[in-house]
């Protein structure tokens, strides 16, 4: 199986106190951050790794796994560590976030699968920097691709996919055909969530719980992996933004608290301070 | 320029010449290596942090399990200095410096088992060894399928390498190797030993070589396990050669320069056991700032205590200077400089006392909770003492950084002497180097700028440190000058003059390090961003400062005889002299 897979780097998530709001409002101060994968498109790219593999031989990968993403030069440190946790090849499509909206790199990842022709595109449910929740579902219309999202589990079968959603009260099965578009949610990278056709005939085999890490060698391997860099615009064409940010601003700071002294005087403040009663 | 084969800051420090183009700018990591590394940090969290609970039940235990072990070969932790060429990630002293920074967070353990291997049991290979021997135990030792020991120490020769007993006789083309060796790192999990032995009496008093020993070779046993106060779950047991037949082409370096060979490993390798003190450290900030912050005594989180806040931004200080000092030493390192043994052997001792202190305040600051084994700090202290005993026990280091400085001062000393005898035969020669000498004393007591004796290239915002660095610089001139007068060849003996020297020369040495690496990030970043760092570098001039005028102030005044006097009678007694029943 060839499974292409989509990253985006996102600011940590774990530093999110450091995110700063540039003194005009327009935009986020990214000075400074430190960047991270995408956690959901981790684990889209550790399903991506599981379904190539047979269990035992981690390191033989039974097909290919492409990873792509859109970004400035930086961000192939992210690709570099995609390759070293056992990804094939990178894509970087040279693009900042700036220009760039849900709609766009869903026309850019299409012609990228135009090229690359996977049987699978796996994504992230979403980014945790802007929360779209667009790009995965997008593409799948914009290739006709059958689609499942917030995939929990995943089982290969012939020239099809059994996808587990996990839904309010129970799981959601879905079978879809190949090719299709597939986002995943975080329990995706639980230790039978995934088995590849050849995984899938071992009774009682496990995976390791969340995603696997590589080891130095690999890191150094992943130097001689290629790499290539594509410009948006031979994607997109002439595509301009259809999205634009307004504003940005911090949460209210919350004003401090206070203490009362008895049942009446908290019924008072209820009313006069913060009028809830 | 500078010669990079025959500079060293500190020789020339001692001198009164302040060489900034040697420690200016501050060295940074290889933007290669820095993108391998940040890969390395982010797999050694996720290798290492699922066993956080592990660590400390394998610390009482005493021991790693072999799977643990397995676990680090099969991720490449023993490869970190080992070229690419032959699978290693190639790291330069910067890189690894900080890596074993990253080991040391989780635990010291580990760090250790990877040092030792990295810093002095394989490093022979890497600096002495021939393309063959390379090219035959290299691959293997990046695996880890050779695990590497450094073995030196034996039970009548720690401090003093030159009374080796262990032996090794030319036997044809091979040599019988014999001897025990005592406390080797690895000693338990290894199969490649560098190990140094007394060769053919060549004067009747035999000089080291240094060999590399395979297990395979047969007669190479380990002893138990030792039962340790800390680095617990680490490998230390003795080492015994039993007429174990070494081939010629194992023999590493040359024929008698095994000495040389020892002490150019153990300076090349000090940035790791610095690394790992840097990291120790960094991890007891964090757990202290927690810890501050979460404990309220008097209704107020303890953080809003003074007695706390000194303590812990005492630590911050000693945690910037440490990682300047040994960030220095590596970039000497990396940089080709040969001659930086003094300046190694300086932040050994700097970074290894510093841990010793943020360990124990940090156990202080966590109070009664910091002694129990539930909490991480009394490991941390158990663990961290030895670093202040091995690769070179801070007293001998004190004692070789001071004496090489004397040396030195004393060479010109002597040649002033001479060439004052030639002034009458040869006036022109006895006058440029009188003249030369002269011109220092005078610039080094009066501070007139003179070439080499101030800093040229710094940053504005850091005159009053870079002040007190020169006035140190003069005091140095002044304090070497007066002992050695005071005291002439017998210096040797001189020990507690000895160590006053050393603990100006340490000072000054890592108050030029914490120096250039403000005065890069004020390049870097600018004055307002680095207000902060601009606060240590002032805060430990300051101190530095203190400490300095003490020592120059004991030179004379001391009570040095009768502290000789009480050791004595107690060494007489063998015991305390007084009794109260």
């Amino acid at each position: 199986m060839k499974v292409l897979v989509a990253l985006k780097r996102v600011a940590d998530p774990d530093n999110a106190n450091k995110v700063k709001v540039s003194a005009a409002g327009d935009a986020i101060d990214t000075t400074g951050l430190e960047w991270k994968t995408n956690p959901f498109d981790e684990y889209a790219l550790e399903a991506a790794l599981r379904l190539t593999e047979n269990g035992k031989t981690p390191k033989k990968r039974e097909g290919e796994v492409v990873v792509v993403t859109l970004g400035p030069k930086e961000s192939e440190t992210m690709l570099r560590a995609a390759l070293a946790t056992g990804a094939d090849r990178a894509i970087r499509i040279e693009a900042t976030d700036a220009e760039l909206d849900g709609r766009l790199v869903a026309w850019a990842l299409k012609a990228v699968v135009a090229a690359e022709k996977p049987d699978l595109i796996l994504l992230g449910k979403q980014a945790v920097d802007g929360d779209s929740n667009q790009v995965g579902q997008r593409l799948a219309e914009l290739l006709d691709f059958p689609m499942a999202t917030f995939a929990a589990t995943l089982h290969e079968e012939p020239g099809a996919l059994l996808v587990g959603r996990e839904v309010d009260g129970g799981v959601l099965t879905l079978r879809v055909t190949l090719p299709a578009v597939v986002t995943v949610d975080l329990r995706i990278v639980a230790p039978t969530s995934v088995f590849s056709k050849l995984t899938a005939m071992e009774a009682g085999f496990k995976h390791g719980d969340g995603v696997r890490f590589a080891p130095l060698p690999a890191i150094m391997a992943a130097k001689k992996k290629p790499l290539d860099v594509k410009p948006l615009a031979e994607l997109v064409g002439g595509a301009v933004l259809a999205t634009k940010y307004v504003k940005f601003e911090r949460p209210a700071q919350r004003a401090g608290g206070a203490k009362v002294k008895d049942v009446a005087e908290l019924v008072e403040k209820l009313a006069s301070v913060s009028k809830v009663i | 320029m500078v010669d990079k084969k025959t500079v060293s800051f500190m020789r020339s420090l001692c001198m009164g010449q302040i060489e900034e183009d040697v420690i200016l700018p501050f060295p940074t990591i290889p933007s290669a290596e820095k993108e391998t590394l940040r890969g390395v940090v982010r797999s050694l969290e996720q290798l290492l942090d699922p066993h956080a609970a592990d660590f400390r039940h394998w610390d009482r235990a005493g021991e790693f399990p072999l799977e643990f072990v397995e676990e680090l070969k099969a991720f490449g932790l023993f490869s970190l200095v080992i070229p690419e060429e032959h699978g290693g990630l190639g790291f330069g002293s910067s890189a690894y410096s900080r890596a074993l920074q990253e080991v040391a967070k989780y635990d010291a353990s580990v760090a250790v088992t990877v040092g030792a291997h990295s810093s002095i049991g394989m490093r022979g290979v890497l600096l002495f060894g021939t393309d063959e021997q390379k090219a035959r135990y290299m691959p293997k030792l990046a695996t880890g399928e050779l695990v590497a020991a450094f073995c030196l120490t034996e039970p009548g020769a720690g401090s003093d390498a030159a009374s080796i007993k262990t032996s090794a006789v030319k036997d044809g083309d091979d040599w019988i190797l014999s001897g025990n060796k005592l406390w080797i790192t690895n000693g338990g999990i290894a199969d490649f030993f560098t190990v140094f032995a007394k060769t053919d009496e060549v004067d009747g008093r035999g000089k080291l070589s240094a060999f590399l020993v395979t297990r395979d070779m047969g007669g190479v046993s380990s002893g138990p396990h030792e039962d340790k106060m800390g680095l617990r779950a680490s490998s230390t047991t003795t080492v015994h050669f039993d007429n174990v037949r070494v081939p010629r082409q194992n023999l590493l370096g040359e024929v008698g320069k095994g000495f040389k060979v020892a002490m150019t490993i153990l300076n090349s390798g000090r940035t790791g056991l610095g690394g790992g003190s840097v990291g120790g450290m960094k991890k007891l900030i964090a757990l202290s700032a927690k810890q501050a912050k979460d404990r309220v005594q008097f209704g107020k989180p303890i953080s809003d205590f003074g007695l706390i806040k000194q303590k812990v931004g005492q630590m911050v200080v000693d945690c910037y200077a440490s990682e300047a000092v040994v960030s220095m030493v590596a970039g000497l390192n990396d940089a080709g400089y040969e001659d930086y043994a003094v300046e190694a052997a300086i932040s050994k001792v700097f970074a290894s006392e510093a841990l010793g202190r943020t360990a124990d305040e940090a156990l202080q600051i966590a109070g009664g909770n910091g002694y129990m084994c539930e909490y991480p700090y009394e490991r941390v202290v158990r663990d961290s003492r030895i670093n202040r005993i091995f690769e070179g026990t801070n007293d001998i280091l004190r004692l070789f950084i001071a004496l090489n400085a004397m040396n030195d001062a004393g060479q010109t000393l002597r040649e002033l002497s001479k060439s004052l005898e030639g002034v009458f035969t040869d006036p022109i020669k006895g006058f440029g180097v009188v003249s030369e000498y002269t011109l220092r004393r005078v610039s080094m007591a009066t501070g007139y700028n003179r070439h080499g004796t101030t800093f040229t290239k710094l940053d504005p915002s850091l005159k009053l440190v870079a002040g007190i660095f020169e006035g140190g610089t003069r005091d140095l001139a002044t304090a070497s000058d007066r002992i050695l007068r005071k005291h002439g060849r017998a210096i040797i003996d001189k020990q507690f003059a000895t160590r006053r020297l050393a603990d100006i020369m340490i000072d000054l040495f890592v108050l030029a390090s914490v120096i250039s690496r403000v005065d890069s990030a004020i390049v870097e970043r600018g004055a307002e961003q680095t207000k902060k760092e601009h606060e240590i570098v002032t805060v430990f001039a300051r101190q530095a400062e203190r400490r300095i005028k003490a020592n120059m102030d004991e030179i004379d005044n001391n009570v040095d005889e009768s502290i000789k006097s009480l050791a004595d009678h107690s060494f007489e007694l063998e015991k305390f002299g007084w009794d109260t029943l």
